[in-house]
């Protein structure tokens, strides 16, 4: 069994992939094995700083020989190193699992001597999962960039989800950050991984439905490289149209490198890692394009999410009628999400819905009745000043000044001055 | 006000539907027999259990409200909720009156209460599912004990059956009594008000310790936020989710 001392040292290394769903698959267990992948996902735990631990992520070695400049693990950082063998990494899974501390296997490597060594290692592990310990929960595996295409679709029968981290949303920023990277390297694992999943004929029925059944991610790093959002989410919505990936992640840059002066001091507000989510989200599921939500200087807005912005910058298309709107529309409200315009569908073939059934239905009545009417009535703002003050996230900056008694030179307005009979 | 009295059952349930029908009887409210209280100015109907009954509601049920209706009434009263008798006997009633599927009728209150409650249920038992925690004993037997807001031992039991193949395991409900033993291939339920008494292993020892090592090294420091933690693990949870703690 691993000792604390390297695990605790893989899982440090390991806790900036931002990856840890366990979703998409419907893999069975089998007579004498053990588990079984539910599709919707479990989160097992939740860690203090709000992320859900669902896999064990883990690298087999943090042992980096490339010198990203933005990567903990980069040669020429000076932090321990350490390096575990495939039956170790093994046993920590299988006893956790039993255990239900986790649902599956999230594993990574730094690059161990060259990418097709550290490729077959990788596939060496997961092979001793599936055949020796009879392990048929979920494995999510890193590809590494550069190893040979055999190895990459022999482990993509073998695992449930396998991603290639795009790293950068621009070549050249990964060429100035990542030298010994580059973005064919990346992109051609991608695409031939998608080509493998949806295009290739399949040579038998269960070919293509035991290959990834989960599909592929990939990772970007936000505020590292001066890329706007637009660009970002562009980036996303091609990768999700060509490649068909299930998710891009994207992960706020943490300073781990203060010797170089390409990469900022400062961490990136946490905010646009959320927006960004948020827009991705409507991209995927609302039918939104990237050139829609985001703002005329291509950046998405802190104080109000991408949907209520893009929302305000067309009141002119609100307030929609409930009892009518299509689906399309409807999704676009502010507050109304796929599960509620489904519940508003249904309800309404039998009855012609107002404010209280769309209570009743779950439906976030604080931000939809700004811009929805129920059997002709409107019960919202009209003024975009009025309603972005009512939905916006952003806390308040401006503190309300309490007077005491003895406050000096305090001139009290002609409002309060009328309340507390000075005028 | 007219209230109802039946056995915590689907059975009961069922059969207080058919003399709901059969007597005419439309009551305001449906109690567990072992709780009721008798209130001012209201009348209560003791409503025994009748298997030969329930059957032939059970057999309408199928035919007017989909293949799923018993299945979900099941769920709906396992709910810890006080009103989840009422809410599933107003629900079925609505279904046997209109002689159709209404679980899309939204709109109407008694198809949204029950809908939620049952979501509810399921939603406890999805988020169980995740933060059970197996101790293994010395002799390979897994041991999880919890205490759920409803009574989901009986939906939770069939998915570990599934995932741990032929590992025997016990899941104790300790706020109910309810144990759950499975020997590998077979599920039993019992009720007990029996302590379980366990001893770790040096082996669970160390498992154990390696996992809150793990758990703690894979937090981002810089990132810390504990009040979005407290939203997606809730504090009752905390107790068996024995890594969180401090």
């Amino acid at each position: 069994m691993i000792d604390q001392r390297r695990l605790a040292i893989l899982a440090e290394s390991a806790k900036y992939d931002v990856s840890c769903s366990s979703s998409g698959s419907r893999r069975q267990n089998k007579a004498n094995g053990l588990g079984n992948a539910c599709f919707g996902g479990i989160c097992h735990s939740f860690t203090q700083d709000g992320r859900c631990i669902s896999l064990l992520k883990i690298l087999l070695s943090n042992d980096c020989c490339y010198d990203c400049a933005y990567c903990n693990n980069r040669r020429s950082n000076p932090i321990p190193r350490a390096t575990a063998e495939p039956e170790e990494i093994c046993d920590v899974v299988i006893n956790f699992y039993k255990r239900n501390y986790i649902e599956g296997l999230f594993l990574s490597s730094a690059v161990v001597n060259s990418p097709n060594y550290t490729m077959e290692r990788l596939y060496e592990t997961v092979k001793l999962l599936r055949y020796k310990y009879n392990f048929n929960g979920y494995i999510h595996l890193k590809g590494i960039p550069s190893a040979d295409k055999l190895l990459i679709e022999r482990a993509g029968f073998l695992v449930d989800r396998m991603s290639f981290n795009i790293e950068l949303p621009s070549e050249n920023s990964l060429k100035l950050l990542a030298p010994q990277k580059n973005k064919n390297a990346i992109i051609e694992p991608m695409k031939m991984l998608s080509y493998d999943k949806f295009y290739a004929e399949p040579t038998s029925p269960t070919r293509r439905k035991n290959f990834l059944p989960a599909g592929q991610t990939t990772q970007m790093i936000v505020g590292a490289s001066p890329e706007s959002d637009a660009h970002i989410l562009k980036l996303s919505e091609y990768l999700y149209k060509n490649y068909k990936l299930k998710r891009v992640y994207y992960s706020n840059y943490t300073p781990t490198n203060f010797n170089t002066s390409l990469l900022p001091f400062e961490q990136a507000p946490l905010i646009r890692e959320h927006r960004l989510y948020q827009a991705d989200w409507l991209i995927r599921f609302y039918g939104f394009t990237a050139s829609e939500i985001t703002g005329n200087d291509g950046f998405l807005s802190h104080e109000v999410d991408p949907k209520c912005a893009w929302a305000l910058k067309n009141l002119h298309l609100f307030p929609v009628e409930v009892n009518t709107a299509p689906a399309e529309v409807l999704l676009r409200v502010p507050g109304m999400g796929v599960k509620s315009v489904y519940r508003i569908l249904s309800a309404r073939k039998t009855t012609k819905l107002d404010f209280d059934d769309l209570k009743r239905l779950r439906v976030v009545m604080k931000r939809a009745v700004h811009f929805i009417t129920c059997k002709g009535k409107f019960l919202g703002c009209k003024e975009e000043k009025n309603i972005c003050f009512l939905l916006g996230d952003a806390p308040i900056t401006q503190k309300v000044f309490q007077p005491s008694l003895f406050d000096v030179g305090y001139v009290p307005s002609p409002a309060l001055s009328a309340l507390n009979g000075e005028l | 006000m007219k209230i109802m009295l039946i056995d915590n059952s689907i059975e009961g349930l069922l059969s207080a539907l058919y003399i709901s029908f059969t007597e005419k009887i439309f009551p305001d409210l449906v109690q567990d027999k072992k709780f009721y209280q008798p209130q001012i100015g209201s009348v209560s109907i003791d409503v025994p259990t009748v298997i030969s009954d329930s059957n032939r509601v059970k057999t309408a049920l199928y035919k007017y409200g989909g293949c799923d209706i018993i299945c979900h009434i099941k769920i709906c009263i396992k709910s810890c909720d006080s009103k989840a008798l009422s809410t599933a006997f107003f629900y079925a009633h609505k279904t046997l009156q209109l002689r159709k599927d209404i679980s899309e009728n939204l709109g109407e209150k008694c198809v949204s209460d029950f809908s939620f409650t049952v979501q509810k249920v399921l939603h406890e038992r999805h988020i169980l599912t995740g933060f059970l925690r197996f101790f293994e004993s010395e002799n390979g037997v897994l041991y999880s004990a919890f205490s759920p807001d409803n009574d989901v031992t009986e939906l939770l039991a069939p998915h570990f059956l599934r995932r741990l193949g032929k590992i025997p395991f016990i899941i104790h409900d300790v706020k109910r009594g309810i144990v759950c033993i499975s020997d590998g291939k077979n599920l039993s339920i019992e009720v007990t008000d029996k302590k379980a008494q366990f001893t770790a292993s040096e082996r669970e020892k160390e498992i154990n310790l390696l996992w809150r090592k793990y758990y703690k090294n894979i937090n981002i420091k810089e990132r810390k936020n504990l009040r979005q933690q407290d939203n997606f693990i809730p504090r009752r949870y905390k107790k068996f989710a024995f890594e969180t703690w401090e």
